[in-house]
């Protein structure tokens, strides 16, 4: 390799180097202050900070790097940096900095001490996983980035094993992951069998070729969403989901479901973009070559996924599970977002989870923030909570009917540009479903509402006041839920800058 | 010398998989459920080979390498998953391991 | 006559070898008597009476020092390729490596700090004579 391109290569990919570093810098922190733990988390602050700082910076840069595969005089690289990405890194850092600090907060966590190093380590090779994830434009660097970040979870999954249920969550969560790793890469294989090569772009190319064999590059297909929709637990492949968001520790929870989803959608959708879509019309829609139905599938899971998801959450008692469910229900609204196939859609995806992100860690730090006091997350134990604890129950009660998708919260405006962009590809259909699927979404949110404010409290109902910057935390997720719910204009604009994914 | 054709691969590679997939489905010792995962990633491994030699390029098989080294991690983790879990609940029979419900 | 190719004469010696096993066990069995007692039964340990069954759980610790062995083991693999093309490379080459080989060695010292390569084994307890004695002499007295 030209050692220009090299060093082109290594500025494109700055933000990853320093997180790598900021691991190396941890896992030493954490040898040498054997005794005092104190230091670990701000290390781990600090590093994301940093990283935060150079990936608004890459806003500049667009471009491949490492480029080696070379096809009809054009050279692909094995990362692609386009504003697409760096919008999935900023959600992915937001996201493990407020984790962060959850898990400050967090009794669980605070209570294994003599392994809070491991823990922080744990979650930066998760982000490190999930950035390589979002720029990966070659099958190995998708598969090797799939695994950093699975490899990670499953031992953040089983972290504090102080309960049955910690290492089981973690043993199902690696059996599932296990398996559709292994499906998905018996699926690449076949990809490269077919093509030859292994980089997204030069695939496209190869299968406009008439002579593809359709059957095998279907199964291929299929076999490599179930490693992704494994990510984004999306229908035949959302069974680990439940368990391991009840057992894991919450914060690890609420870090899956925001941040390891957003990196499988990132990854689904640049999957599908770059290699199954010929070209963009000058609507913003996009053209799909002719081997391979995404469209039909794609509709077909959504719609599973959420009724799946949404139904299965009726019967829940445990808040944490209802969760799970609820992240399951969202996954099959955000494909519906993917299933238009147009850029209006890719926006709304993109509105929708700045929003999501929010409302989705919000609910789990008021969990766990409950949890913390009374060491339960039954909904039977949250009775008469909204007369006795009024900030956290207040800010709980936002959260959930911004997650149901009502005014004037901030998750209306993001199931508003998901129809939106539903019915201008003129799927109504598709769209009255989704709607009926957030009616009966209704029910269990306002479930826990009924449990918190209509019961009667109790002489044993504890009072819980978060401490000051818990409160400030949870204020800063719960304002701009309301606040998006009004004046939403910027986050439009921002995620209408971010569409670009660098295509051939 | 006449060379294997690669369809001979691909079968062998094909059955290898199969037997993996079934194996998870089927057996319930935590630890041959590993061994049939790996036998899966094998049975890729294999396929990515033989494809990189008809090919005639050899990145099928540098991603033999990678997948040859994230097995073993994977394997690390999941040995010290079942370890862990075996501590808890002495078993690592998958059917015993069920405190959650649908 | 046809052409045997060289991967055929190998499945020719294959299926040679499964058959003489094959024929020469059941001749053996056609053959030897057949009076089994108890003594021949058991299981043979040195020729002492066995103890326990022989199905022993591993001590766990064997796990851990397997794990940590496969994990340096298997990264060996890509220092192969590096080794192979290490000229063509040169100086950056060389970095590249070492970076890999701090990071593998950075693993290592986490190990070896966090006592996970300690052979923690509980204080052997020299056996005492009159420990020894005592016990028999309490045998008996139950006999």
């Amino acid at each position: 390799m030209e050692l220009a391109n090299l060093y082109q290569s290594i500025n494109l990919i700055i933000p990853e180097i320093v997180l790598s570093i900021a691991l190396i810098v941890l896992v030493i922190a954490d040898l040498i202050f054997h005794t005092n733990k104190k230091i670990i988390p701000f290390i781990a602050g600090t590093g994301i900070l940093v990283t935060a700082i150079f990936v608004i910076n890459q806003f500049n840069y667009i471009g491949f790097a490492f480029s080696t595969a070379t096809h009809t005089a054009r050279s692909f690289g094995m990362l692609a940096v386009d504003s697409f990405g760096v919008f999935f890194k900023l959600i992915v850092i937001v996201s493990s900095f407020i984790i962060v600090l959850l898990s400050l907060a967090s009794d669980e966590i605070q209570k294994t001490t003599d392994r809070i190093g491991e823990y922080y380590a744990l979650i930066y090779g998760m982000i490190l996983g999930m950035f390589f994830m979002i720029t990966a434009t070659d099958l190995i660097l998708i598969y090797l980035s799939l695994e950093l970040l699975s490899l990670s979870s499953y031992v953040l999954a089983g972290f504090t094993k102080l309960r049955d249920r910690n290492s089981e969550a973690s043993l199902k969560y690696l059996l599932y992951g296990a398996v559709s790793s292994g499906l998905m890469l018996f699926g690449i294989s076949l990809v490269y069998g077919l093509t030859g090569s292994t980089n997204l772009y030069i695939i496209n190319t190869l299968i406009q070729n008439p002579h593809i064999n359709l059957f095998t590059l279907s199964f291929a297909t299929i076999l490599i969403f179930a490693g992704i929709g494994y990510k984004i637990s999306s229908a035949p492949f959302h069974f680990w989901t439940p368990d391991v968001y009840e057992g894991a520790p919450i914060t690890i929870t609420a870090f899956l479901s925001v941040a390891s989803k957003a990196a499988g959608f990132a990854l689904l959708i640049r999957f599908v973009k770059t290699v199954f879509v010929s070209y963009e019309t000058n609507e913003g829609f996009w053209s799909l070559i002719e081997v391979f139905d995404w469209q039909s599938i794609l509709v077909v899971i959504s719609i599973l996924t959420m009724t799946l998801g949404n139904f299965s959450a009726l019967w829940q008692n445990n808040l944490k599970r209802m969760l799970a469910y609820s992240s399951i229900a969202h996954a099959g609204y955000m494909l519906l977002g993917l299933v238009v196939l147009s850029n209006q859609g890719l926006i709304a995806i993109l509105i929708y989870f700045m929003i999501y992100l929010l409302m989705n860690l919000g609910a789990f730090l008021v969990v766990m923030l409950i949890a913390n006091k009374i060491n339960s997350e039954e909904i039977d134990d949250y009775n008469g909570l909204g007369f006795t604890s009024p900030l956290l129950s207040v800010s709980l009660a936002i959260f959930l009917i911004s997650l149901t998708g009502l005014p004037p919260t901030a998750g209306f405006i993001g199931k508003l540009y998901l129809f939106i962009a539903l019915v201008d590809a003129k799927m109504i259909a598709v769209a009255i479903i989704a709607l009926l699927n957030s009616v009966v979404s209704l029910y269990y949110y306002v479930r826990v509402l009924k449990h918190m404010y209509l019961v009667k409290a109790t002489a044993s109902t504890p009072s819980i006041i978060p401490s000051t910057s818990n409160a400030i935390l949870l204020l800063v997720l719960v304002v701009p839920v309301l606040i998006f719910g009004v004046y939403f204009q910027p986050l439009v604009e921002f995620a209408k800058d971010c569409i670009v994914i660098l295509g051939i | 010398m006449l060379s294997i054709p690669i369809e001979y691969y691909l079968i062998l590679s094909a059955f290898m998989f199969i037997v993996g997939v079934t194996g998870v489905l089927i057996r319930r010792n935590a630890i041959v459920v590993f061994m049939c995962i790996e036998l899966m990633l094998n049975a890729a491994n294999l396929s990515l080979v033989a494809f990189s030699s008809y090919h005639g390029n050899p990145v099928g098989q540098i991603f033999v390498f990678f997948v040859m080294t994230v097995a073993a991690a994977e394997a690390t983790v999941g040995l010290a998953i079942i370890i862990a879990i075996f501590r808890n609940k002495l078993t690592v029979n998958v059917d015993e391991i069920n405190i959650f419900k649908w | 006559m046809v052409m045997l190719t060289e991967f055929g004469k190998i499945l020719i010696f294959i299926i040679l070898a499964i058959v003489f096993v094959v024929i020469t066990l059941f001749l053996n069995k056609l053959i030897r008597p057949n009076r089994p007692t108890y003594e021949k039964k058991k299981v043979y340990e040195c020729g002492e009476n066995p103890e326990g069954s022989p199905w022993v759980k591993f001590n766990i610790r064997f796990y851990v020092v397997a794990l940590i062995f496969l994990i340096f083991d298997v990264e060996v693999v890509l220092l192969f390729p590096w080794a192979l093309t290490y000229k063509e490379f040169g100086v950056y080459g060389f970095v590249v490596g070492i970076i890999f080989l701090l990071i593998l060695a950075l693993g290592m010292a986490y190990e070896w700090r966090k006592g996970d390569l300690e052979w923690a084994r509980p204080e052997p307890k020299p056996p005492i004579l009159d420990d020894l004695l005592n016990s028999n002499k309490s045998e008996e007295r139950k006999k």
